[in-house]
Order: C-alpha cells, then sequence, then structure tokens
C-alpha cells in the first residue's frame, strides 16, 4: 500500500543538506533544490554507503565511499562507479509540511 | 581501422568502451589474459575475501554487454610479443594479429618475495579473481595467517581475515602503516583499528627466510621466528611492462607516456596501472589506483581520435578497512604540516606546505569533503592555519 510520509515543515530544510526518513527497509533522503522538494533512495547503488552524508551541490549527490554521482532530480547515475540508479518518489507539500510518497 | 588493446582489465574495459562512445565505426578488439571479463579490482581484498560471490563493485560485465557494444573481446589470450615495424602483435598461441594502433594496458602484478623458501604452495600473492577466490578458500576460524607488507592491500586482508575469525599477524620492514600514502598521525589510526580487533602489526620486522615445514611455515624475521599456516605477500606491485619494452619503447618502471597516453612510438598508447606519466612539471609518475585505470583511458580514447583531452586529475585513492573508509589525495610528501580538523568522528588531515597552501589531504569517514578539498587544493591559494583547522567553518565555504 502506497502511503505519504511527513518529512519535515518547509522552514526546516536548509539548501544541499538531506532530511533523511526511514520507512521499514527503506531510507530516504529528501532534498530541496530551487524548484521543489525532490526524494531519492539515500543507499547508493554501488556498495554500501549513505548518499545523505556525501557532497550535495547544483541538484547532484555525491556518493562519500567512492563518488558515485547521482541526479537528485532523476534518481540517473551520472558516473561510474554507480551504474545503477536510484530510485525516486514523488513528494508534495501538505499544509507546510514535505512529504514523500512510498 | 582497428584498434587493438592488449590487457582486458579495468582500463583496457574504459578504453575500448569510451573509445566506442567516440567512434561509432572502428573495430576495436579487446585481449586479454585471464579468462574472466574484465573487473575493477578493489573488491578483491575486501567483499570477496569476506564471502561475497559477485560484489557490485567488480562492475562486471557478461559476454553480451561487450556484443553489444561490438567490442571483440577475445579471453584467455596472453600477448607475447608486439611488433612494431609490421604492426602486430603474436599472441602466445601464435596468431599474428595486425593493428592500425595499439593500446597496452596491461596493469600490474604482484611482487614476489625474493628469499630463500618463497616457492612453498603456501605463500599467496593478490591480484587477481583467482587469487582472490584462492585466498578466501584457504580464510577460516583459528588460521594463523602471516600478511607480508603493511600497505593498502596487506592491511585490507588483515581486515578482511580477522573478521573471519583467523589469528593474523602483519610484518613490515617499515616503521608504520601505509608509510608510502599517508602521514604519521593517520598510520596511528589505521594501527588502532587494527590492534583493536585483534591483529598483531610487527614493525621495523624483515623477513629473511621462510622455512616451509609440513605443519608450518616458519618465517625468520629480523625480530624472531613466527609460525603461520599461511603467507600473504602484499610487498607492491611491479608493471607489466616487458611486452613494451621487448618492443622497443621507452620504459623505465612503466610505459613512459605524455598526458595523453602516447608512448615514444606514435601509434601506440599505454592506459591505466602500467602508464607512468608525464605531469605538468616534467616529471613522469605511475600511479596503482582506481582513478587512473578509470580516468585516464578518456584521454587515451580522445587521442586515439585526434581530440587533445590531456589527463590531468588530482591523485586520489581510497581504502576501506573494517568499517572506516580512508581517502588519500594529492601530494604526500614529506615537507608538508599536517593540520587535523575533526568533527565528530569524521576526520580530515591536510597537508600544508611553507607558504600555507594545502597540497595533500586525507579524509577518514568524512567522503562528504572530497570535492570541496580537491578544488581547495586545485586553487593553491594561501590559507590560514586557524581557518583550516576549525571545524566551525566547512571546507565547502574555503573553496
Ligand atoms: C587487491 C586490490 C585491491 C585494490 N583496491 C583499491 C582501492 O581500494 N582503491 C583504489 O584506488 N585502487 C585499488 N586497487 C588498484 C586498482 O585496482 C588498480 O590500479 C587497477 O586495477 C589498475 O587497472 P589496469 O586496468 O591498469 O590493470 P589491471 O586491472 O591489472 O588489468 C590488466 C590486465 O591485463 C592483463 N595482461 C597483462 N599482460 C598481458 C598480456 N601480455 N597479454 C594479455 N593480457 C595481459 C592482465 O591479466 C589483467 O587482466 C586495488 C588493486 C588490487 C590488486
Ligand atoms: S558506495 Fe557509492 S560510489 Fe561506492
Amino acid at each position: 500500500m502506497m502511503a505519504w510520509h511527513d518529512v519535515a515543515r518547509e522552514g526546516e530544510f536548509e539548501p544541499d543538506v538531506p532530511k533523511v526518513i526511514q520507512v521499514g527497509d527503506d531510507r530516504i533522503a529528501v532534498f530541496r533544490l530551487e524548484d521543489g522538494y525532490y526524494a531519492i533512495s539515500d543507499i547508493c547503488t554501488h556498495e554500501y554507503a549513505l548518499l545523505s552524508d556525501g557532497f550535495c551541490e547544483g541538484g547532484k549527490v555525491e556518493c562519500p565511499l567512492h563518488q558515485a554521482c547521482f541526479d537528485i532530480r532523476t534518481g540517473k547515475a551520472l558516473d561510474e562507479p554507480a551504474e545503477v540508479d536510484l530510485a525516486t518518489y514523488p513528494t508534495r507539500v501538505e499544509g507546510g509540511v514535505v512529504q514523500f510518497q512510498l | 581501422m582497428r584498434t587493438l588493446i592488449i590487457g582486458a582489465g579495468q582500463a583496457g574495459r574504459r578504453t575500448a568502451e569510451l573509445l566506442r562512445g567516440l567512434d561509432a565505426e572502428r573495430e576495436i578488439l579487446l585481449l586479454g589474459e585471464e579468462t574472466e571479463p574484465p573487473y575493477d579490482r578493489p573488491p578483491l581484498s575486501k567483499e570477496i575475501l569476506l564471502g561475497e560471490e559477485r560484489p557490485r563493485g567488480l562492475m562486471q560485465r557478461d559476454a553480451k554487454a561487450y556484443a553489444d557494444q561490438r567490442i571483440a573481446l577475445r579471453l584467455g589470450e596472453r600477448v607475447a610479443r608486439v611488433d612494431l615495424k609490421s604492426s602486430r602483435v603474436e599472441t602466445e598461441a601464435g596468431l599474428h594479429i595486425p593493428y592500425d594502433s595499439l593500446v597496452i594496458a596491461t596493469g600490474a602484478r604482484a611482487r614476489s618475495l625474493l628469499v630463500p623458501g618463497a616457492n612453498d604452495p603456501r605463500i599467496l600473492t593478490l591480484r587477481s579473481m583467482a587469487d582472490a577466490r584462492a585466498l578466501r578458500a584457504q580464510l577460516r576460524p583459528g588460521l594463523r595467517l602471516a600478511v607480508a607488507g603493511a600497505g593498502l592491500i596487506g592491511l585490507e586482508v588483515a581486515a578482511a581475515a580477522i573478521q573471519c575469525d583467523c589469528m593474523v599477524t602483519v610484518i613490515e620492514m617499515g616503521e608504520r602503516a601505509m608509510a608510502r600514502c599517508v602521514p604519521k598521525e593517520v598510520s596511528d589510526q589505521i594501527e588502532g583499528w587494527h590492534r583493536a580487533a585483534g591483529v598483531a602489526l610487527e614493525f621495523g620486522c624483515r623477513l629473511a627466510v621462510v622455512n616451509p615445514e609440513k605443519d608450518a611455515l616458519r618465517l625468520a624475521t629480523s625480530r624472531g621466528e613466527f609460525e603461520a599456516d599461511l603467507l600473504l605477500v602484499a610487498v607492491g606491485a611491479v608493471p607489466n611492462s616487458e611486452l613494451a619494452y621487448e618492443a622497443g619503447l621507452a620504459v623505465d618502471d612503466g610505459i613512459l607516456v605524455d598526458a595523453s597516453g602516447r608512448s615514444s612510438h606514435p601509434t601506440v598508447f599505454a592506459a591505466g596501472e602500467v602508464a607512468r606519466i608525464r605531469q605538468s612539471c616534467g616529471r613522469h609518475v605511475r600511479f596503482e589506483t582506481w582513478q587512473v585505470a578509470q580516468h585516464q583511458p578518456s584521454a587515451v580514447a580522445s587521442a586515439l581520435c585526434g581530440i587533445d583531452k590531456p589527463y590531468s586529475e588530482l591523485p586520489w585513492h581510497w581504502t576501506d578497512q573494517y568499517k572506516h573508509n580512508v581517502q588519500i589525495l594529492g601530494a604526500h610528501d614529506a615537507g608538508l604540516e599536517w593540520l587535523c580538523r575533526e568533527d565528530g568522528g569524521r576526520l580530515a588531515y591536510l597537508g600544508v606546505d611553507s607558504e600555507g597552501r594545502v597540497r595533500g589531504a586525507i579524509l577518514i569517514d568524512n567522503g562528504r569533503e572530497t570535492t570541496p578539498v580537491k578544488r581547495i587544493i586545485a586553487s593553491g591559494t594561501a590559507m590560514s592555519r586557524g581557518v583550516l583547522r576549525d571545524p566551525a567553518t566547512p571546507l565547502r565555504q574555503l573553496c
């Protein structure tokens, strides 16, 4: 069953610093970019690393372990050593609260 | 037009794939001695030893992926000779293959131990998937494993083996861990992880003779005798540059190439760890890193298509030991002063020269600072030591 999950109030987001929510076994990182909120899987598709520990700039996040780069808006793996794209999740803002669907 | 690539490892694969991306027409032939399709080596001393069969980090594609890219992959073929005059290579099986341009991407091999007794089957090295599987098959609780060499590979093996409940002793001639690429402060940290896990580290210890006896290998060292069931030798790598040397190319601890990967012969290039690459200061340097095998082939593929795209990345490599990730950036020569900036468990050691410029860095569990630190090093600007040390000022604000 898909459901909407609360992340945080809009005012609590800082640019380039994601908020992380755990839902069951999934860890989701939610970013505020200039054009809205984006939710991606927080786990690198190369080996095991948390992308929320990585460097983020210009709509891209870089894995802290081996520097694979992902597009936050599309989840696309932009550079080896990752080749598999990240899962992405729809987001919305309800009454000032950012949510994603999973 | 045919480009022949010798060596189906990481750099060989990258050269082939990048070349196909730039040129849809050319015939690309990738010849390799190993029977496995190309793979990246970092997992060999990590996940594979911990029992993972096919870690994703191998980046291994199947034969179909090569066929789809119209890269002719021929495995299990060792090249015996290169004839520059007739532009042909000869394989060990006796095949003569002509080329229009040649890329030598033969990598390196593990340096073997030159001491009496070193040919016993209980003495192993680690370079290939076959080596990693053979070592993995031996790791069992209680096994007495001696590791010769406290460099990156020796220590990664020690970490994996102790996690498999082996009894591990590391024997190192020098005074500290990973002395070739990190300052003393960082060696201290790394040694701390190993000792806490139960690894015995013996520094200043020179292995003189191996006495292979039935029940054990007896290792005679400058610091007494050790007994082991298995000895893993991790004392460095030797470039596979004999083919190039015998063909008459300029070779000196690796094939000498310019920043585009061009050797001393106009139609021959070298890619990856076998290449010793000319730097802007005029010196040639050979890198034993994933980075050079990944990105220098881009310069080679471009040059093969007449595009000038010299390789000039800041040197970077990493090691993963236990739960720790260590990233090593830029220079680590003796003259640098190392400043430590600590932020929770995340550490950044910054190597500053006498003018106050950051020249190198070691990041421990702190990969998010890699890009900012690369930029700070590239900028070459002098900075105050106080600011560099202060974790309250994010490094990304300094670049
Ligand atoms: C165990 C291990 C762990 C590592 N871990 C890390 C790490 O954590 N981080 C990091 O940055 N780097 C690491 N490295 C270094 C990195 O993997 C290497 O630098 C990289 O593999 C070099 O790639 P290459 O393509 O140049 O050489 P290779 O990958 O060695 O490929 C060369 C290929 O050429 C073949 N060949 C040689 N001679 C011939 C011939 N005459 N005919 C046909 N084929 C031939 C070889 O069999 C081999 O398959 C590690 C290396 C090893 C061995
Ligand atoms: S785990 Fe992310 S790049 Fe390797």
